[in-house]
């Protein structure tokens, strides 16, 4: 019995403890790949330590921890106090209260929180921005107080009340009596629920998503925006990193907590209790430090600069140096001294759509899909632009003007563009089988192939199959679209996004749809991978362009920004790092000729012409798909 | 002695509805050591913490120095307590502890230091300052929580049941050492305990209290000798208490025969309670005795026999160095200084009879009594 309960026991935590034990061995993986271990390197540690945008949201993530433990530590202990003094009944009543917020789901917090924040600062005090530092700050002080309580009330209740009888008879008021007595007594309270509440704000994604604005950025947050291409390996260092800050501080913890109980038995050296004291000074000192220092940065972080430009961009769609690629964002300030960026992302078009149309979020640049420009353009959330300041934009190709989307073109100016085609595997994938979109229902291939897990690509695909516009509003062609998807649903292996990377490039799968810059991307990783675009039954030709949406503080500096990006240098520096490409012709020059002379990347006009975009759907149609869709998936 | 130091007029105090206590009167004089005593929930606490400030009385006032102190918080009064269970503060060693209230004070320094060290030798505790409070044993605990009082200078100090949580032999030690330090420090001891031994061994005056009432205020003893009612009678030391009329004055008749006594005043004929005290009960052969009647047990108490004798159906209790064997027929005398007579009152019945004696009976109810609110 004994044995068999050991067993079991280290059967939990080796469950447990073996996702993160894959995530450390990873980040000491010389390969690029997870799947082998090809041999140990620290040189993931080394690229972590030089970047200095990651420690800079590393370093954001832990200011915004240390301020909201505090202040949460400080307002918790407030309450916890108050609610400790309430008779019985109340208090048990006033706990559960406290309580319901750590069960409540996070995206309910976190939704709930932004639109507070939303109408109070937008509609109340008519703030241009409403989601700031400082409304992260309240969220997640918000969020950790209930931890705070909880950790506290157990050592209020453990507390001799004539403890503070005493101290009053002493000649204490009752807060003098607070701070010489109540507060020694639950300070290991205190700790705990600090640390509890440092580790709750550091990894917190979801409530922090919702309630981000464009001038501070936490580390998870810029992660998930990040996660359209495969995540780099020095994340995998930081994460390690991070995990052990947080093993060590849960030891810590656990430590003050077994003090705590053996004071109570066991006698103390008073040389001991003296370097307590001095340790708890220090400690204090600290902390006071960090608090000083971090408000006084953000002060001198607000006044320093002289034009913020905020530009809001598709996660990892921009050059940022990594990889022997351009800067972009440096190359501006270094041309543009005035100038100061602060880059923030977003992981689709409808988290763009959803942060500008409550006035969470203030910007001056954006960079949607055609589909969602038409929307935006619709709903009066777009600029005119002044042309006079985007001289370069003569040097766009005309096939990407007078689209659908802007038919005057007075709103945008084309960023990326693509195509969606199919990527398989030459290796397992007969060549006379790869005639068109049939290839995904192929049932020679069942279990290998994958399809795309969103609705609008997914439908494209099974309307250009079956010869429908991918625009199209009739209701009975996507239900018939839907028992396309239907019949291909017992064949595929799975739905999928950005995991299709690993799938492809480490052939668990031979065939999947994907975006033609992903693809070649991939296509440089495996060599047996190719590219397929079904031009005779039409694919999906998509362009991201630049705006400025009418929240807009800084007109003059977003357009220059524009012009700066239509520079063919600087977009074909931009493209080497996001494979897509460049509507500006003359920037194939300065492109990794792989990537200029692909035609994958670069197909023929011929080919182009029989490529569509997606257009705008009514809010209606879009949500019938997305029913179907679920449907289909879960059939 | 005499000064009046704090009076309490008319107290009256509710929780929740219940009634805690009705009506207290009472005044300390300067200097005096007066305990309140009585059962769990009689509501001995409740005063000392309306006098201590950490209450505030219903209705009713306090006074000190003949001024009104209702509404002064405890950080204000001359006053100073040691707690039930010493409440020293954890954090704070010997010193530190009894340093508390001169620092909240801000005296200097040096001042400080003087005073802390004459309080660890009024106390005993020289060379204990720099020890943790949890590495003393409860006595010595005990005497840092005085002395971390009395550092103040207090005109007054309360203790709330101090010695309820040391063994016996200590707690003689430790009365005979808090009346030598009030004596030594010449303050006024406001004591609370359920303990009578306690009680009447170190007090000036003792209060007897039940059910939020005062039953009787005293020397220790007159409450010992002139209970006023059943309740004091019996909480006091053991007695047998019997149903009597007084016939006129110094003329009592019980169990059918009239006996001499000392008590006058009464009504012709009113109803009384006759209070008799076990040790003053003398055997004589039966057929000299004023009453005669059969030993139904017998226990060996070291000082004494406990021997309890039916009487007509009623037993009493008799404390004698002479024993009797089981079954013997006695008879006993009563001299008239050994008959105390009092009121009927709201007790009357229901304490006396030693039908249901046992030997364990004392040890028990202690043991219950240890624990109050």
């Amino acid at each position: 019995m004994k044995r068999t309960n050991r067993i079991f026991t280290i059967l939990i935590f080796i469950f447990l403890y073996i996702p993160m034990a894959v995530l450390i061995v990873a980040s000491f993986n010389t390969g690029k790949d997870i799947t082998s271990f090809d041999g140990f390197t620290l040189q993931q540690y080394v690229r972590l330590f030089r970047d200095e945008k990651l420690l800079r949201l590393l370093g954001n993530s832990v200011l915004i921890s240390v301020l909201a433990s505090g202040i949460s530590t400080m307002f918790g202990t407030m309450a916890a106090v108050g609610i400790h003094g309430l008779k019985p009944k109340m208090r048990k009543a006033v706990m559960s209260l406290t309580n319901i917020p750590m069960t409540n789901p996070d995206i309910v917090t976190g939704i709930s929180l932004s639109l507070l924040f939303v109408f109070i600062g937008g509609k109340l005090l008519g703030q241009k921005e409403s989601l700031t530092f400082w409304t992260l700050l309240i969220a997640h002080v918000t969020f950790n107080l209930p931890y705070v309580i909880l950790n506290v009330m157990p050592k209020l209740q453990q507390m001799n009340p004539a403890l503070q009888d005493a101290a009053m008879d002493l000649g204490c008021t009752p807060v003098q009596a607070f701070f010489k007595v109540t507060l020694h007594e639950i300070m290991p309270g205190m700790i705990a629920g600090a640390i509890m509440a440092f580790t709750m704000s550091l990894d917190d994604f979801v409530i922090s998503y919702f309630v981000t604005g464009s001038d501070f950025m936490t580390l998870p947050v810029k992660i998930y925006s990040e996660t359209k291409k495969p995540i780099q390996p020095k994340i995998y260092a930081m994460f390690t990193l991070l995990f052990l800050l947080i093993l060590v501080l849960m030891i810590t913890m656990n430590l003050i907590q077994i003090r705590g109980e053996q004071n109570k038995h066991k006698r103390r050296a008073t040389a001991d209790s003296k370097y307590a004291r001095l340790a708890k000074r220090i400690g204090a000192f600290a902390l006071a430090a960090v608090l000083v220092l971090g408000v006084g940065l953000l002060i001198f972080q607000g006044r320093s600069s002289t034009v913020t430009l905020n530009v809001y961009n598709w996660g990892q769609n921009i050059a940022d140096g990594s990889d022997e690629t351009m800067d972009i964002i440096a190359e501006f300030e270094k041309r543009y001294p005035d100038i100061k960026v602060n880059y923030i992302t977003y992981a689709s078009n409808e988290e763009l759509y959803s942060k500008l149309s409550t006035g969470g979020i203030t910007v001056d640049v954006i960079i949607p899909s055609d589909y969602m420009i038409a929307r935006l353009k619709n709903e009066g959330m777009l600029e005119e632009l002044n042309f006079e300041n985007i001289p370069n934009y003569a040097l766009v190709d005309d096939s990407f003007k007078n689209q659908h989307f802007d038919p005057e073109n007075k709103y945008s100016v084309p960023y990326t563009w693509g195509t969606v085609g199919i990527l398989y595997n030459t290796k397992y994938v007969a060549e006379e089988d790869v005639t068109g979109w049939d290839l995904l229902w192929n049932k020679k291939y069942t279990d290998k192939i994958l399809m795309f897990d969103n609705s609008r690509d997914a439908f494209g695909i099974a309307q250009f199959l079956l010869g429908y516009s991918i625009n199209t509003t009739d209701k009975t062609q996507l239900q018939a679209c839907a028992d396309k998807l239907k019949e291909q649903k017992p064949i595929l292996q799975q739905y999928v996004m950005d995991q299709v990377y690993d799938l492809m490039e480490n052939e668990v799968a031979w065939i999947a749809p994907y975006y033609a810059g992903d693809c070649m991307a991939m296509m440089q990783n495996n060599e047996d991978l190719a590219f397929y675009l079904p031009v005779d039954q039409g694919f999906n030709f998509f362009i991201d362009s630049m705006c400025i949406p009418t929240c807009c503080q800084e007109k003059d500096a977003a357009e220059l920004f524009i012009n700066f990006m239509c520079d063919p240098e600087i977009s074909g520096a931009n493209m080497d790092y996001i494979w897509y490409g460049s509507p500006v012709s003359e920037a194939k020059q300065h492109m990794d000729p792989v990537l200029a002379e692909s035609d994958v990347v670069y197909p023929d006009q011929t080919v182009l012409d029989n490529g569509t975009s997606f257009a705008f759907l009514p809010e209606e149609i879009s949500r019938y798909m997305e029913t179907l869709f679920m449907q289909v998936r879960n059939s | 002695m005499s000064k009046e130091l704090i009076r309490l007029q008319d107290l009256v105090m509710e929780f929740d509805g219940e009634q805690i206590l009705d009506g207290i009167n009472l005044t300390i004089n300067d200097h005096e050591f007066l305990t309140l005593l009585g059962p769990s929930g009689c509501g001995k606490t409740t005063t000392l913490r309306i006098i201590g400030g950490f209450l505030n009385p219903t209705s009713g006032d306090v006074f000190f120095d003949g001024k009104r102190i209702n509404d002064v918080p405890p950080y204000d009064r001359q006053i100073n307590t040691v707690f039930q269970r010493y409440a020293l503060f954890p954090h704070l060693d010997v010193y530190d502890n009894i340093a508390f209230g001169l620092k909240v004070a801000k005296l200097p320094k040096a001042q400080i230091h003087e005073r802390v060290q004459e309080m660890l030798a009024v106390v005993g505790l020289k060379g204990y300052e720099n020890r943790r409070t949890d590495s003393l044993s409860g006595g010595q605990q005990q005497r840092v929580a005085i002395a971390r009082a009395l550092v103040n200078r207090p005109k007054v100090l309360l203790l709330d049941e101090p010695l309820a949580a040391l063994d016996l032999r200590l707690r003689k030690d430790m009365q005979n050492e808090l009346k030598r330090i009030q004596q030594a420090m010449g303050i006024t001891f406001v004591y609370v305990t359920h303990d009578q031994e306690e009680a009447l061994s170190m007090s000036d005056t003792v209060i007897v209290m039940d059910k939020g009432r005062i039953q009787q205020i005293g020397k220790p003893e007159d409450i010992y000798n002139e209970p006023q009612n059943a309740f004091v009678a019996d909480f006091i030391g053991e007695s047998n208490i019997l149903d009597g009329v007084m016939l006129a004055d110094y003329k009592v008749k019980f169990f059918g025969r009239t006996f001499k006594c000392l008590d006058a005043g009464f009504a012709p004929n009113e109803p009384v309670d006759v209070v008799i005290r076990p040790e003053d009960i003398d055997f004589v052969p039966p057929e000299e005795g004023h009453l005669t009647g059969t030993v139904t047990s017998v226990t060996f108490k070291g000082l004494n026999y406990d021997i309890i004798v039916d009487f007509k159906g009623f037993k009493w209790l008799i404390q004698t160095t002479d024993h009797q064997a089981v079954g013997s027929t006695v008879g006993i005398r009563l001299n008239p200084e050994d008959i105390h007579i009092m009121h009927k009152s709201e007790y009357s019945g229901m304490f006396g009879d030693y039908s249901s004696y046992s030997a364990e009976y004392d040890e028990l109810t202690e043991d219950a009594d240890d624990e109050e609110e």
